[in-house]
């Protein structure tokens, strides 16, 4: 891991990508952004980042399908899924595709910035 | 009536003994052995006598050499014979009346099995009515009892539909068309129906003419309608028909007519209950929109704040003036989202209170199709327009604005590019159409995306409050219009809205593209 770790922010909102994007650089991050699944998994596959900031309701392809399709492969980022749907069903689900974190939007930014280093400081064996 | 079995058992019991008949439940057949028993009895010692008596007048001698004292032997032999008649005939007394009473009592058995039996039939009738409260079920369930207490071999129920008809909409047995309807007055049914009297009807009759509900070649032995009356009012006619060789009488229609006054009383009871279920279930289906609303509102307040918070939060880690602008314009929008929102629910509330018109005003659609379009297209939704020159309708111009908005955020949201609005004008209705290129919406749907709440989506993956549609049909209703959605030319839906045509409308058709 770099200095500044990788941090792919998937949101269909450009308004949320340019927030998080000011937010995590000013944090010592290095932001990509992607705005649907499929772009976020050419991006996962073409810059290797330590960590996925993820949006579930995208048009095309949604946020479980890019979890699903990361959590099949032998090494993936960290996923921090990132969404408005907040019903513990949603939350068994997306820990059950292998995500490390859920947080619920709205959401408060210094937060999501500690969950994040604390992912990011864990065992990295899946990376 | 409960009290006669046991009389009439007691005294059974009292006559057998007398009989000497120790069995303590004699059967007309033990009693009738019985009497041929006494019977044959008495005619052998008569015969017996008889011949005693031949022998004692006509071989006198051979009598003397046997018993030497022939004249008290035939006064022996006669006092004994005297004897047992007296006997034979006290028995025969008891008997006689130990047998009529065996035959009451099979008679009142009979009957009280045959009273017990209608009045299970009628019980399980109620019964019926009150656990399976579907009325199909609950007219099916009294037909069933009807034709196995009075053995018939088919039946129906027809009720009354729209005062004038009556529906087939119980059946049992063969040759009964389900649904098959009667006018009033008409045929058999149709008259008991209208006449509200009971009817006996004869073999002879061809099974056609009862009323549309058998075919000719059914084999009948006549049949029985009675018309179902609840508090006066007719609700239809039960009909029972009679196996080919077991025609009904006038006792089975009084029995029938008995059944029918239940019966009219569970159908009404039933037909309330139908009616109530019915509201219920609207009333279920409207409390799962109302909560799939406050989910799809949660969800779609969540996501500007997010942004707004996001923008706080980063505008304190900048110093920069062009960033921190940046992050204004994003406040900016997404509390102008917020806005829309508590808006466009407001709106929905207003509509719900207060259905009354708007004061509408002579205006031209074609101008506001323009400007709309134009907004709209600054938006990041752009639409082709294809317009006449001018187009005036009576309208209000801020409801129709925003009718205008909301089919075209909505054709973008769940249709394709490119998005039109047509504006062409019909007799003196002027109608405007937004036709996308999507899959278009299902027949089945096409009432109900215009409800409060409906949503199409109920996953979510698309944004929306399901109020866009429902704020469209209540602003073009207030204007007097008419808002519906079919399948658009070549694919995709057509959201067309009907408004009166003013005067000095302009047919001529010009196409803009915005």
């Amino acid at each position: 891991m770099s200095d500044r770790p990788k941090i792919l922010i998937v949101d269909d909102e450009p308004d949320v990508l340019l927030t998080l994007r000011m937010i995590f650089e000013a944090e010592g991050f290095d932001p990509l952004l992607a705005a649907d699944g499929e772009t976020a998994l050419r991006r996962v596959d073409e810059e290797l980042p330590d960590l996925v900031v993820l949006d579930i309701m995208m048009p095309v392809l949604d946020g479980w399908f890019v979890l699903a399709e990361l959590g099949g492969r032998p090494t993936h980022p960290h996923v921090v899924v990132c969404s408005a749907k907040s019903g513990d069903e949603d939350r068994a689900r997306a820990r059950e595709l292998g995500a490390a974190e859920y947080v619920t939007k709205p959401f408060e930014p210094d937060d999501l910035v500690t969950i994040m280093r604390e992912v990011l400081a864990r065992d990295r064996a899946h990376v | 009536m409960d009290q006669l079995p046991v009389e009439i058992s007691q005294r059974i019991r009292h006559e057998a003994r007398v009989a000497g008949m120790h069995d303590h439940a004699p059967s007309i057949e033990m009693v009738e052995r019985r009497r041929l028993q006494l019977w044959s009895i008495m005619i052998i010692v008569m015969v017996a006598v008889g011949l005693a008596a031949i022998a004692v007048s006509g071989a006198t001698d051979n009598v003397k050499w046997v018993t030497g004292q022939p004249l008290l032997l035939a006064g022996g032999v006669g006092a004994l014979a005297v004897g047992f008649c007296v006997y034979a005939v006290e028995k025969e007394v008891h008997l006689h009346r130990l047998s009529r009473l065996l035959v009451d009592e099979r008679i009142l058995s009979n009957t009280m099995a045959l009273q017990i039996q209608m009045n299970t039939a009628l019980f399980n009738a109620g019964k019926a009515l009150n656990s399976v409260m579907d009325l199909d079920d609950v007219l099916d369930a009294i037909l069933a009892n009807a034709l196995d207490l009075l053995e018939g071999s088919g039946g129906s129920v027809m009720l009354l539909e729209d005062q004038a008809m009556l529906r087939v909409v119980a059946v049992r047995g063969r040759g009964i068309a389900r649904d098959a309807r009667v006018r009033l007055g008409e045929s058999i049914v149709g008259r008991v129906a209208q006449s509200r009297e009971p009817l006996l009807v004869p073999q002879v009759v061809s099974p056609a003419d009862i009323g549309g509900v058998l075919d000719s070649e059914t084999d009948i032995g006549g049949a029985m309608c009675v018309p179902l009356v609840n508090r006066g009012q007719l609700l239809g006619v039960l009909t029972l028909l009679a196996p080919k060789d077991d025609a009904f009488d006038e006792d089975d229609l009084s029995v029938l007519n008995l059944f029918a006054e239940p019966v009219a009383a569970a159908t009404a009871k039933a037909g309330l209950y139908e009616a109530e279920r019915a509201n219920v279930a609207k009333l279920l289906e409207s409390d799962r929109m109302k909560s799939q609303f406050v989910a799809s509102v949660s969800h779609e307040l969540r996501t500007p704040i997010t942004s707004i918070r996001g923008a706080v939060a980063a505008s304190r880690r900048t110093d920069d003036p062009g960033q921190r602008e940046e992050l204004l314009d994003v406040v900016d929008r997404q509390s102008g989202r917020l806005q829309t929102m508590v808006e466009e629910m407001l709106t929905a509330a207003r509509m719900q209170e207060n259905s009354n018109r708007s004061a509408t005003q002579q205006l031209d659609l074609c101008a506001l199709v323009r400007l709309t379009a134009l907004d709209s297209h600054v938006a990041g939704r752009p639409v082709e327009i294809e317009i006449p020159a001018e187009c005036s309708v009576r309208a209000e111009p801020e409801a129709l604005r925003r009718v205008l908005t909301n089919l075209i955020e909505n054709a973008h949201k769940y249709g394709s590019d490119p998005i039109r609005v047509a504006v062409q004008r019909a007799d003196d209705q002027v109608v405007m159409s937004v036709i996308d290129r999507g899959p278009g919406v299902p027949p089945e749907e096409r009432e109900r995306i215009f409800e409060r709440f409906y949503r199409t989506d109920p996953n979510g993956t698309k944004p929306g409050m399901g109020l866009g549609l429902a704020i469209v049909r209540g602003l073009v209703e207030s204007c007097g219009g008419k808002v519906w959605v079919e399948d658009a030319p070549g694919g995709g839906a057509a959201f067309r809205v009907s408004l009166r045509a003013s005067v000095g409308s302009d047919a001529r058709s010009e196409a803009v593209h915005v």
